[in-house]
């Protein structure tokens, strides 16, 4: 019975003059935004590799030049894009491409890409996330909010009812429809994805993506499933099709439009970062240190230790350069500081993203924005974990420079190192964490999204049950 | 007959509880997105307080410290000398260059949480201090804000479409149509009767909101333009208020029932909020794509090296070219100090990579021109654009700063480069002679003009959807 109805369903809609020319207008923009993001996704990662080894090319070519200042010159990460951007870009347009891993300090990343844009930006971009996050589930209100005030209008409940179909099975079997519906429409659009994913990224990468996209299909099968619910719940509770329509509406807008502006308003005011300004003053400060922890201090208590470990009385006995220590002592130094400093910002900001998922409690799109951006590799997280990365790479260079100067600088002239050394410092390799190491962070948001399912199946049976057939 | 017409519209609508359903929710909208605008532009105010406040006490500091390595009495490296003007330009007597929060800065914060709004200024290239953003979670920046501008642009024409969407459908499925056009009236008139005091109900009362929330969020009225700012910006949300209620007659008027009404406003609103908008800034960026920003590290970094290279080689190009500038008691073949070295350095470091930058001012100036070309297309994109600039988040606003910091920049180098190649050492007094920046806002008359341009932008479709929905009134089947 469930599925003589879901194909009368699916047919009804499939016939739709209204569902076709919907459901072209959504497949067409998420295959022009799938495509739009593999083009996008295929050009900036070609250009991040070309400058990784552009990079790598300059620290090996530096000529001859004391270790320090190289260690000056540095060298660039650039971060890389992983394939499933091209379906959620996530955070990347607001974070910046690049980082600059000098001696002293562990800088900021610079150029987001959407300063490189208008203002139209704002107004959201066009990606496989957008049509899925926020014009499906429209879609999916367009198809189901008459379902059964529509029927009860045109008196064909009474019928349905005078044949013994039992009301729930109506309600299996109207999801079961628009499922059907739907997938008409996505899986296609999926297929897409999956060969322009592996064109781009090919065979093996996309095997490595595997997992990531299966967690983030689910999560949005999870979503939509919801919307699904909740629109056949609305549909059986509502005493007309306008106000099913209305209710409907009106909680797609608080969804997918205020829900989140209202989360990064309550986030910020709730747990406020500090402003750039005031997280360089207080690096500055704690840099400089204070008393015991002053750079002469320091520098003392470096001079002490060093002369006893080697058992000598005065510097100039030192087998190794002081220089080097010195400089080594002062990176340490500023490491402790730069992971206070930053561990602090990232805490906030991952107490900020608890309250974005105190919201998604009350609007799904929250939580489904998360483990979209999650599993693509494009969220905060990630980035935080390219960039601490990038800052062990960073330490990495300097201990190198460091000791060689303790070793081989002496105590007289000027002294350089060339191509030797810079070679000692393996090339910048990166790794993007895997699934699972996502999947933990995301487990919560996920949970929501399930328990948002479950509650919109049980409302839709619940409210099947008692709908008023006159 | 159209006063009388009025007058029982409005307490039919008085009667029904919607106009004060609606006054809660655009209010509690309008609050809300006030208090979070003024929330925004008190943090820039604090970031820019604590600024100003350490250059005036480094500053300080340096006035005691001067005369004491002066007199011997305290010893410095030569790195940390702050009478030598190297050191003095590059780090330790520079100073902030500023952007404050515009007089109704709350009103939207636009683009103005992408884009930095100081910088301190050196004589090191601008590559090392333009990069100052503000420290943000990106996600907020994807979400964007709940601001005035966001409850106007989206909110705002929602209330209006649910005021709107049955005007005359339901009264001619309540049968009063027919009814009421037995008097000598005619549709346009019964249309206009009703259409009036919603329009004025809702326009007015998002006015008063607004002006109402942007003194409580501590707008500088006083400052120039303010008013006018303000008094525009009251015409632009009346302008597109007044284009939905035209559409929402117009699609009235094609005489379908109030439920197709209903999908179809929803639909236009969807197109025209949310699908056109994203559309072109896809189509913009694919059309001026802006060159890669890794590949202007490098050229940074390249043309860096190379200039590092020729170093002494430029210095006497640069000193073939500024003979004045040459230092007094310069031997030929004398080793050249650092900081001789580096302005030359400098100079021929930003000549190269100059074409590079320009060729992403070029591609950001294009892809604004297409936007403004076919910001049409939507009255948001047109409501938006003028929404920024009232509130100075604009990119307008942002280049118009940039442009004055760039001058600035040249002013502070013009000020030390001579100092730095002549060797010369500054005392205390000098630090009265710093340049200072002053920010001057963009000009009124600039920005109404933009905002002009929006008002033909609302105006345009607003008339043609009038237009259409006066015919397709004439057409109306009343009975039928």
């Amino acid at each position: 019975m469930i599925l003589r109805i879901a194909r009368k369903e699916m047919t009804e809609m499939v016939r739709d003059g209204r569902f076709r020319a919907a459901g072209a207008i959504v497949f067409t923009l998420l295959a022009g935004a799938l495509l739009l993001g593999w083009q996008h996704y295929r050009e900036v990662s070609a250009q991040h590799a070309a400058a990784q080894k552009a990079t790598r090319d300059q620290w090996l070519r530096q000529g001859k030049k004391n270790p320090h200042s190289a260690a000056h010159y540095g060298v660039y990460a650039f971060k890389p894009k992983v394939p499933l951007t091209m379906v959620d870009r996530g955070t990347d347009p607001y974070t910046g491409v690049a980082v600059w891993l000098e001696a002293h300090k562990q800088n900021e990343f610079k150029y987001r890409p959407a300063q490189d844009a208008t203002a139209v930006q704002r107004f959201g971009e066009l990606t496989g996330a957008t049509v899925l996050q926020l014009l499906v589930p429209l879609l999916i209100v367009l198809l189901t909010f008459n379902a059964f005030s529509g029927e009860r209008e045109l008196g064909t409940l009474r019928q349905l009812r005078s044949l013994g179909v039992s009301q729930t099975d109506l309600a299996r079997g109207k999801a079961l429809g628009v499922a059907g519906a739907l997938g008409l429409l996505l899986v296609p659009a999926a297929l897409i994805g999956v060969v322009a994913l592996t064109a781009a990224s090919g065979q093996t990468d996309m095997i490595a993506s595997a997992p990531r996209m299966a967690w983030m299909t689910l999560s949005y099968l999870l979503y939509f499933a919801a919307f699904v619910g909740i629109s056949l719940a609305v549909s059986a509770s509502a005493p007309s099709s306008r106000s099913a329509l209305i209710v409907l509406l009106g909680f797609w807008m608080f969804n997918g439009l205020i829900a989140p502006r209202a989360a990064s308003d309550i986030a910020k005011a709730v747990r406020p970062a500090p402003s750039a300004f005031q997280f360089a003053q207080g690096i500055g400060k704690a840099l400089q240190g204070d008393g015991h922890n002053s750079a002469s201090a320091r520098g003392k208590r470096l001079e002490a230790e060093l002369l006893k470990k080697y058992n000598v009385d005065k510097v100039e006995a030192l087998p190794i350069t002081l220089t080097g220590a010195r400089l080594q002592d002062g990176e340490e130094h500023g490491n402790q500081v730069f992971d206070a400093a930053y561990s602090d910002l990232w805490k906030t900001f991952g107490e900020q993203e608890g309250v974005h998922r105190a919201v998604s409690v009350f609007a799904p799109a929250l939580a489904v924005r998360s483990t979209s951006m999650a599993f693509a590799g494009a969220d905060f997280p990630q980035h935080a974990h390219f960039a601490q990365a990038a800052e062990e790479y960073r330490r990495m260079i300097q201990r190198v420079m460091n000791e060689d100067i303790m070793k081989n600088a002496g105590s007289t002239g000027v002294y350089m190192a060339g191509g030797d050394l810079w070679r000692k410092v393996p090339p910048f390799s990166y790794t993007a964490p895997d699934a699972g190491w996502v999947l933990a962070r995301q487990s919560p948001s996920l949970a929501i999204l399930a328990l948002w399912c479950a509650a919109a199946g049980v409302a839709a049976m619940w409210a099947s049950r008692r709908v008023q057939v006159y | 007959m159209l006063g009388t017409l009025m007058k029982y519209e409005w307490r039919n609508l008085s009667a029904d509880r919607a106009p004060l359903a609606v006054a809660l929710v655009l209010g509690a909208a309008i609050a809300y997105g006030a208090f979070n605008g003024s929330g925004w532009v008190r943090f820039q105010r604090g970031a820019i307080s604590e600024a100003l406040s350490e250059e005036r006490e480094r500053l300080h500091g340096l006035r005691t410290e001067i005369p004491a390595v002066e007199s011997g009495s305290k010893t410095v490296s030569a790195f940390a000398d702050p009478r030598l003007p190297q050191s003095l330009g590059r780090s330790m007597g520079t100073r902030y260059a500023v952007m404050p929060p515009a007089a109704l800065g709350s009103l939207a914060i636009g683009q103005s949480d992408l884009y930095p709004y100081y910088f301190r200024v050196s004589t090191s290239s601008k590559e090392t201090f333009i990069n100052n953003d503000e420290i943000e979670n990106p996600v907020h920046l994807l979400a964007g804000r709940f601001d005035l501008a966001f409850v106007f642009l989206y909110l705002y024409p929602l209330v209006i479409l649910a005021f709107s969407y049955n005007i005359v459908s339901a009264e001619k499925e309540s049968g009063t149509l027919a009814l009421t056009l037995s008097q000598p009236v005619s549709l346009s008139r019964v249309v206009l009767a009703k259409i009036l005091p919603r329009a004025l109900f809702v326009l007015a009362l998002s006015v008063l909101l607004s002006v109402v929330g942007v003194i409580i969020g501590g707008a500088d009225l006083a400052a120039e333009g303010a008013l006018w700012r303000l008094l525009l910006w009251a015409g632009v949300t009346a302008a597109y208020g007044a284009f939905w209620f035209a559409l929402a007659i117009a699609v009235n008027a094609l005489g379908r029932g109030s439920a197709t009404n209903a999908m179809m406003l929803a639909d236009a609103w969807l197109l025209l909020v949310i699908v056109i908008p994203s559309v072109l800034n896809v189509a913009v960026k694919a059309a001026y794509p802006v060159p890669s920003r890794v590949e202007l590290i490098q050229a940074i970094r390249v043309a860096g090296d190379e200039s590092t290279r020729q170093g002494s080689q430029l210095l006497a190009r640069y000193l073939e070219d500024h003979p004045e500038l040459a230092p007094p008691s310069s031997k030929p073949g004398g080793p050249p100090d650092f900081g001789t070295l580096q302005v030359a350095v400098n100079e021929a470091t930003e000549r190269k990579v100059q074409p590079v930058l320009a060729a992403f001012d070029a591609q950001l100036a294009n892809q604004q021109r297409m936007v403004d070309r076919f910001r049409y297309l939507s009255p948001a994109i047109v409501a938006q654009a003028a929404f920024n600039d009232l509130a100075g988040s604009s990119a307008h606003r942002y280049q118009h700063f940039l442009t004055q910091v760039g001058a600035f920049h040249g002013q502070w180098r013009e000020f030390f480069v001579p100092r730095i190649l002549k060797k010369e050492k500054l005392s205390a007094a000098d630090l009265d002679k710093l340049p200072a920046f002053t920010f001057r806002e963009e000009a009124t008359a600039a920005v109404t003009g933009r905002v002009a341009v929006a008002f033909a932008g609302l105006l345009i479709p607003l008339l043609l959807a009038g237009a259409s929905a006066l015919t397709a009134l004439r057409r109306y089947p009343v009975a039928g």
